[in-house]
């Protein structure tokens, strides 16, 4: 059991802590409030207007970077198995070509079915 | 296949019939009591192969049923069985009978509108009652009737809730959170005594002749006692569990509240004879003297407040509850007679219940309430009801003559002999039944009859025949109740001898004719 | 550069992998038919391919009855929990698709948005609704969600344990924020579910962290080797046991861990709901009892004490604010905490009988539940379903069978006799007594106690109250949900009378290899 003391000692003393600041803050802080103070978030940029019936923003940075991350782990992985492709021997072949073939399934989706199409 | 799963297996498919062939009304009404009248003639020749004073438990069917939990499908019947299941297939017809009406009264009394299907279901549900009560009654395996002992609940639930009267819903559920908390607590005993099997025998069994033989630890013993023990307190309730009894009572129809009370609690009594005291004796030992006071309490408790009641079958209720309290007393007092009489006083008590909720239930059936305001002065119009009211008013009170006084006697009895002052203040109860009976019969019977209550019609056919078997046996067993204690004295030896107890020494010689 | 020594390359065996190869290898081709495929054809080839592959997959199970070893050089299992989990899984995954393939009671199609991506109230969904487009990408998603949650479940170290973890959530997350009715509801549910998720899979991965720290292996034999090699509890160890099983308690939804739960369930299309707490629930307890099992089995006595405070906390709060709930969506979600309270009595016990205990506790579970989220479809207004449960009044005056079905579910949750339910709690809580942990099933029962009256209450609302105005409006299902429905009933009352078949299976399948 003697294990759980450390860990409830942290648990009592982090309850500690947020109750100590929480109360605190309410009796010792400044309370000068204006319109910033009230706004959803505190530090003075106005929160984002809502996609409905308010702004855009174009999905289409979303597929290319994802995109770019399946190329680039493909990359990261591809280096690796050049060096070693000798010692890797057929295993790593044909294990290297399921994995080519995996990545290149939502490729093909998405070009498909126009992912690729800036407008 | 043998005797006893023909028992079970006629009102079984008695109620998939009822309940699912598209009938008239009264055609259905007939199918189950044939059905039922059938289920008696079964139980009477079980009655006969029965040789009181041999094995304990006869009749014995067993099959596999799953061998992984080391559980099977065990029938049988000691005594206190026998006894049960002829209780419960002889009062099933005749609740049938008299409560011919019932789902149409209860329609009436709430206001509803009349739907044809709703005769099938009350009656199905009757016959699936009776079928699973009878398993009950006869369950071998400890597993096995646990498993009915939550099952039940089902169609009880539906049969006051769907089918009974005034806050019908309300008292459904209380009845089952009440069954149903008791029954997971012994779910949790029946969980260790699983597996304390498992630790002694090396094969997990919950098979009742062989988990008398083994010794539990008196420690676990006292746990498992407790959790079996409040599962049954709740169903034959013992002060302080008992609230669930009066509104399921007020709110069933007369035919539920019989096979309620009158046979379905029966279960807690005979589960605490069958399991409680031979499986765990030491346990049950040390737990006594608790358990005696709390049935003293529960006698008073019915008793006085049954006095105030407003309402026929809350009352009724009420009256169970103090009934309740001896037949709990006699079978802790471990003394042979209060455990005779206990046993004798579940039979007895089933027929003085089914009695008074039938007459009560042909009050409302001519009036469409409960209230007892309500009645005046019955006597003028209806003299032979009003005699029918006495006559099982009497039955309540333990009138010598009347079965119920042989047991009640025995149960007195039997705590004199162990302690004598528990048996002192038991007799007082004795004045209080005077009193609840015979005010309920002052207030609604005589006197001058009020206007209300003057164009009422007297018994008619139908209704006196539904009455007539129970008047004989009740009056039969009352001077005569040796068929039944032959069958119940052997019963009680065995219990005795497992539970380690002797009786003690006589002080003053015994009445012959009802020593065991 | 040169090159070191050659490497020594692992047996795949393909045979015991099979079924997760099936299901993935179909889910991937089904990416591909939705490249290819015209329009129209598309669901119906769908539809066949993922019955075709949970079909294929379950009989490979069956095949593979009694398997008992390890694969590709230690780091999946296929032994008899294995098989019997995975079997669970994808006859869950078979009842939960013919769910998704109903389309007749709503009347503009099934439960899913005719686009996903289309802005919720805007006029290209209202465009996609009427041409009546159906989305076709739930099946691959469906399908690797599946395999996911196989492999999950036998994966042998944590590695693949948190990859097979992410494969059968991230196509959930997805799923969750499909529903084609109350959209913003769904996509809300969708984005606390992955934030949550991905919270949850941060901790589980920093706990893999700590373990590997200590152990220098993420195998869980070499795991548990070096647990009971180790004099004195360390550090690291206690810290990734404790990281490692706030990921899992996120995943089954156990107090204090159980926030996302009720919105999620209530947000999400019904059959995704359905799977959510039939499947994952499955696979996750699974791989939790894989876990405490196998890699730290020989400490169970140091991470009980916190197991037990995690668990009465889950079974009491499940069943008490169950009581309060309103939806029965919700209601179900706090039942399927509760449920999670009870299962977690057999991950802490650490013996043969309460695994085979908690595998055949969740087949039913799995099952009854799947069933009693078929009916909540059907129970609808204009707007979609109607999970408020003012709406079920007075169910069992006109549709009596319906009703009488979503009774038979609702006692076997309660754990009520003649349902598989009750077997489920009998056989969980006598292992568990037996395991030493007698009082604390007496808390789990009086926690049953309060559950079961929350499912009274609904059978109360169903059966003994009055139907209001025109009674609830309940939609005629097709053959799928009907099947689903009626496959579900069955096997709980069957199992609730006559289980030997199924626990003999478990019986015999009550060993983790090593």
């Amino acid at each position: 059991m003697n294990v759980y003391i450390p860990i409830l000692t942290l648990a009592g003393l982090a309850a500690l802590f947020a109750c100590f600041s929480v109360t605190m803050a309410t009796f010792t802080g400044p309370k000068r409030y204006n319109r910033a103070k009230y706004d959803a978030y505190e530090c003075g940029i106005e929160p984002t207007p809502q996609p409905v019936g308010g702004g855009k923003f174009p999905v289409k940075y979303y597929l290319t970077a994802m995109m770019f991350i399946i190329f680039d782990i493909e990359i990261v992985f591809l280096y690796p198995w050049a060096v070693y492709f000798d010692s890797l021997g057929l295993f790593g072949f044909l294990a290297m070509l399921l994995f080519l073939v995996n990545l290149t399934i939502p490729y093909v989706y998405e070009w498909r079915r126009g992912g690729l199409d800036w407008d | 296949m043998g005797i006893l799963s023909l028992l079970i297996l006629v009102p079984l498919i008695g109620s998939a019939v009822v309940a699912f062939v598209p009938a008239s009304p009264t055609r259905s009404k007939q199918l189950a009591l044939a059905f039922t009248v059938v289920t008696f003639v079964v139980a009477v020749v079980a009655y006969l192969q029965f040789s009181p004073g041999g094995e304990q438990f006869q009749l014995v069917e067993s099959y596999q049923w799953i061998p992984a939990l080391g559980v099977t499908f065990s029938l049988g019947v000691d005594g206190l069985g026998l006894v049960l299941v002829f209780l419960a297939t002889l009062l099933t017809p005749l609740v049938i009978l008299a409560g011919w009406n019932d789902v149409e009264d209860a329609q009436a009394q709430n206001g509803d509108s009349q739907s044809e299907g709703q005769v099938r279901g009350y009656f199905g549900l009757m016959l699936l009652l009776l079928a699973m009560t009878l398993t009950l009654f006869t369950a071998l395996d400890v597993f096995l009737f646990y498993f009915l002992f939550e099952a039940v609940l089902i169609p009880v639930y539906f049969m006051i809730g769907r089918y009974g009267v005034g806050r019908r819903s309300y008292a459904a559920v209380k009845f089952l959170v009440f069954s149903l908390s008791g029954g997971l607590v012994m779910l949790a005993g029946l969980a260790v005594l699983w597996y304390v099997s498992a630790q002694i025998t090396g094969e997990p069994t919950l098979y009742l002749p062989e988990l008398i033989d083994i010794d539990i630890d008196p420690t676990v013993q006292t746990w498992i006692f407790w959790a079996f023990f409040i599962a049954f307190a709740i169903k034959a309730p013992l002060w302080p569990v008992t609230t669930w009894l009066p509104d399921a009572a007020g709110s069933s129809t007369p035919g539920t509240a019989i096979l309620l009370i009158g046979v379905l609690d029966k279960l807690g009594s005979f589960g605490m004879l069958r399991f409680c005291l031979p499986l765990f004796p030491d346990a049950a030992e040390s737990a006594a003297p608790v358990i005696i006071v709390l049935s003293l309490i529960s006698i008073f408790y019915g008793g006085l407040i049954a006095i105030g009641q407003t309402d026929m079958k809350r009352m009724i209720g009420y009256i169970s509850i103090s009934h309740f309290g001896f037949i709990i007393l006699g079978i802790f007092v471990f003394t042979s007679e209060g455990q005779v009489g206990s046993s004798f006083y579940m039979l007895g008590h089933g027929l003085s219940t089914a009695l008074l909720f039938m007459v009560v239930g042909y009050m409302i059936a001519r009036r469409k309430t409960s209230t007892i305001a309500e009645y005046h002065g019955l006597s003028t119009p209806t003299p032979l009801l009003a005699g029918m009211l006495l006559f099982a008013g009497l039955t309540a009170l333990a009138l010598p003559g009347m079965s119920t006084f042989i047991s009640e006697f025995l149960v007195l009895l039997g705590s004199f002999t162990r302690v004598p002052w528990v048996g002192a203040v038991a007799t007082l109860g004795i004045i209080l039944a005077a009193v609840y009976i015979l005010l309920f019969y002052q207030n609604t019977m005589t006197g001058k009859v009020t206007e209300k209550n003057k164009n009422l019609k007297d018994l008619n056919l139908r209704e006196r025949v539904a009455l007539a078997p129970l008047v004989v046996v009740v009056v039969v067993l009352g001077f005569y109740p040796a068929p039944v204690l032959n069958v119940l004295n052997p019963y009680v030896d065995d219990v005795m001898a497992q539970v380690g107890a002797t009786d003690p020494p006589p002080t003053v010689p015994l009445a012959t004719g009802v020593q065991p | 550069m040169t090159p070191s020594a050659p490497v020594a390359f692992p047996d795949i065996q393909w045979l015991q992998l099979a079924p997760i190869i099936v299901v993935l290898g179909a889910a991937a081709i089904e990416v591909l038919v939705e490249a290819f495929a015209p329009r129209t054809s598309r669901r119906s080839i769908q539809i066949g391919l993922t019955f075709a592959a949970l079909i294929v997959a379950f009989a490979i199970i069956v095949i593979n009855a009694g398997t008992f070893q390890l694969v590709v050089a230690g780091s999946a299992a296929v032994d008899g929990p294995a098989l019997f989990l995975q079997g669970a899984v994808v006859l869950t995954a078979l009842l939960v698709a013919l769910l998704m393939m109903e389309r007749k009671v709503d009347p503009s199609g099934d439960a899913f948005a005719a686009r996903a991506s289309a802005m919720p109230g805007s006029e290209d969904e209202r465009q996609f609704t009427a041409r009546g487009y159906l989305q076709t990408e739930i099946w691959p998603l469906f399908l690797f969600c599946t395999g996911g949650m196989m492999l999950f479940l036998s994966a042998n170290d944590l590695l693949l344990m948190f990859i097979g973890l992410e494969i059968m959530s991230l196509p959930l997350y997805l799923l969750a924020g499909m529903a084609r009715r109350r959209r913003l509801l769904s996509q809300e549910a969708a984005m606390k579910y992955f934030l949550l998720g991905a919270f949850s899979s941060a901790f589980f991965l920093y706990g893999a962290a700590l373990i590997y720290g200590f152990a220098g292996t993420v195998s869980f034999g070499g795991i548990a080797d070096a647990v009971v090699g180790q004099s004195q509890m360390s550090g690291l160890l206690l810290g990734g046991i404790v990281l490692l099983c706030v990921g899992m308690f996120f995943k089954v939804a156990a107090v204090p861990f159980h926030e996302w739960a009720p919105d999620v369930y209530q947000g999400s299309p019904t059959p995704v709901t359905a799977y959510m707490a039939a499947g994952v629930k499955v696979a996750a307890f699974g791989a939790f009892l894989r876990l405490m099992y196998v890699a730290f089995g020989g400490e169970a006595w140091e991470w009980r004490p916190a197991f037990w405070v995690v668990a009465i906390l889950t079974f009491f709060v499940g069943a008490m604010i169950g009581l309060a709930q309103s939806d029965i969506k919700r209601m179900l979600a706090y039942s399927s905490i509760a449920h999670a309270g009870f299962l977690l009595l057999g991950v802490m016990a650490v013996t043969p009988d309460s695994l085979s205990a908690s595998m055949f506790y969740l087949l039913t579970y799995a099952i009854a539940t799947v069933g009693a989220f078929g009916i909540v479809m059907l129970i609808r207004d204009d707007s979609g379903e109607t999970t408020s449960l003012d709406a079920w009044r007075g169910l069992g005056r006109t549709h009596p069978l319906l009703a009488t079905a979503f009774t038979i579910f609702l006692l076997s949750f309660a754990g009520i006799p003649l349902t598989a339910g009750f077997i489920g709690k009998f056989t969980l809580f006598a292992s568990s007594a037996a395991a030493g942990e007698g009082w604390l099933v007496l808390l789990a029962v009086i926690a049953s106690a309060i559950a079961a009256f929350f499912y009274l209450r609904v059978v109360v609302i169903m059966f003994f109250s009055d139907p209001v105005g025109s009674g609830p409006s309940v939609a005629t299902p097709s053959w799928a949900t009907q099947t689903t429905i009626v496959v579900a009933l069955i096997v709980t009352v069957v199992l609730g009378l006559f289980p030997q078949a199924v626990l003999n299976i478990a019986d015999h399948a009550d060993v983790f290899v090593r």
